[in-house]
């Protein structure tokens, strides 16, 4: 299948050649890089190959796609790499570069727009890659201390909800109150969070006693990307829920 | 590819000589497919109108009970949804009619609508501006004088928790009322819920 198809458009291709030579030049055949980028909301993100960049800023009409082909055609049997500038996809981690304010940005992979984004001139008929930004979510998690009872559960308004446990002792299997992490998702860019008590643990009173950005567990979520790659972002992990022993009557 | 055209004829020549399979139940297709949106039990699905097959915990998955053959065709169709869910019709199957083959089988979901339920805040003695709350990521500013604000819709058995973003300028506001009295809760299945925010 994948055969057929690559052999039709060598076919086409060499076609193509013969019709550009009919000028005389006898040169190779050249092909223009076209690009399509959806869901640009905010500036920065400058698209490479080929020695040449495009910073690919937000459409005029929001929502719109931007379409746009690179300054120079690249000839026949040459390798292009459509990349952030920077970035590199294949590594590990993987490096982002420079991509737009509060978004990351990668090659599409919805069918049917899941064309490759690096390839070689006259594999394809026409070079067309595309890309999709999305806007960046960040962790927003905390710690609960002085939790033996079971039960806890925790919330982030209505966008999340999760259990806690007690640490308990390998031997005695009692809980030991030491301090335990929770996580509560990811956060988009500028959305707000506010982390409540949803149900109380068995014999406890819990409450939030620090974190976000008011110190007591809401706020609204910046970027903490310190580096062009997303693997180091840190969110809001500074939420801190204190449990105390009810008063036994 | 040479496999299934060769599975099809095979199939094919069963039928032909009267053999049986050829109505679904024993072929080598399992009809499944994700689910989003579902959080408890009450989602039947059927295939044909038959073959009930119930959504269970973690509502993520489903899984008909008959296999299909190459070929046969599926209709799968919501026969029941969970008590959070206003009516079948909320929930909705996508590309569950075709005929069963790797392609077919692999393109099925079901999404459900859950019933959104009113989510007040009544404000008291609110003399200053700048207060700001949220449930999670619903976010409203709060101008002096208002008594009432209307927050985004809560799913029905979903969780919220109403918090102070920012006090307004020389008052404290805390929030009281909801389920659990701290402006937290599980949004009941009948009622509609408001949480109190009291500033001094």
């Amino acid at each position: 299948m994948k055969f057929s198809l690559a052999r039709t458009a060598l076919a086409l291709a060499a076609t193509l050649t013969l019709a550009s030579c009919g000028g005389g030049g006898g040169g190779k055949a050249t092909y223009p890089i076209k690009v399509n980028v959806k869901n640009v909301l905010y500036p920065g993100l400058v698209l490479s190959t080929n020695g040449m960049d495009v910073p690919v800023n937000p459409p005029a009409t929001a929502g719109a796609d931007v379409n746009f082909s690179f300054p120079n055609e690249i000839e026949y049997g040459q390798v292009y790499n459509v990349l952030p500038k920077g970035g590199d996809l294949s590594s590990s981690p993987v490096k982002y570069g420079t991509q737009a304010l509060h978004q990351t940005c990668l090659p599409n992979t919805n069918y049917p727009d899941n064309l490759p984004h690096t390839a070689t001139a006259g594999q394809l008929a026409t070079i067309q890659v595309n890309y999709v930004c999305a806007l960046n979510a960040y962790p927003l998690a905390g710690t609960v201390k002085g939790l033996t009872g079971t039960g806890l559960q925790l919330a982030n308004g209505s966008s999340a909800s999760v259990t806690v446990t007690p640490v308990t002792d390998s031997t005695t299997s009692k809980p030991t109150g030491a301090d335990t992490t929770f996580s509560l998702g990811k956060v988009y860019w500028n959305q707000t969070y506010g982390v409540t008590v949803l149900t109380q643990p068995a014999g406890q009173t819990c409450s939030v006693t620090a974190g976000g950005d008011n110190g007591k567990g809401a706020g609204t979520m910046q970027d903490t990307n310190t580096t062009s790659s997303l693997t180091d972002t840190t969110g809001v992990t500074n939420i801190v829920v204190t449990c105390v022993n009810n008063a036994s009557s | 590819m040479k496999s299934s055209i060769l599975r099809a004829g095979v199939v094919a020549l069963a039928c032909a000589l009267g053999l049986s399979a050829c109505g679904g139940g024993s072929g080598d297709l399992n009809l499944t497919g994700y689910v989003y949106n579902v959080t408890k039990d009450g989602l039947v699905l059927q295939n044909n109108g038959g073959d009930d097959t119930a959504v269970t915990s973690p509502y993520t998955a489903f899984q008909f009970g008959n296999r299909l053959s190459t070929d046969d065709s599926f209709n799968i169709t919501v026969k029941s949804v969970p008590s959070n869910v206003a009516s079948v019709s909320d929930c909705v199957v996508a590309n569950g009619k075709a005929h069963a083959n790797y392609y077919t089988i692999g393109q099925i979901s079901v999404t459900c609508k859950i019933r959104q339920r009113a989510l007040k805040v009544n404000v008291n003695n609110l003399t200053t501006s700048g207060l700001v709350i949220v449930n999670g990521a619903d976010r409203h500013d709060v101008p002096a004088g208002t008594t009432a604000v209307q927050m985004a819709g809560v799913n029905e058995d979903g969780p919220y928790g109403v918090t102070v973003l920012t006090q307004p300028t020389g008052q404290t506001c805390t929030v009281s009322g909801g389920g659990n009295g701290n402006g937290s809760g599980n949004m009941g299945a009948t009622e509609d819920t408001t949480v109190t925010v009291t500033c001094a």
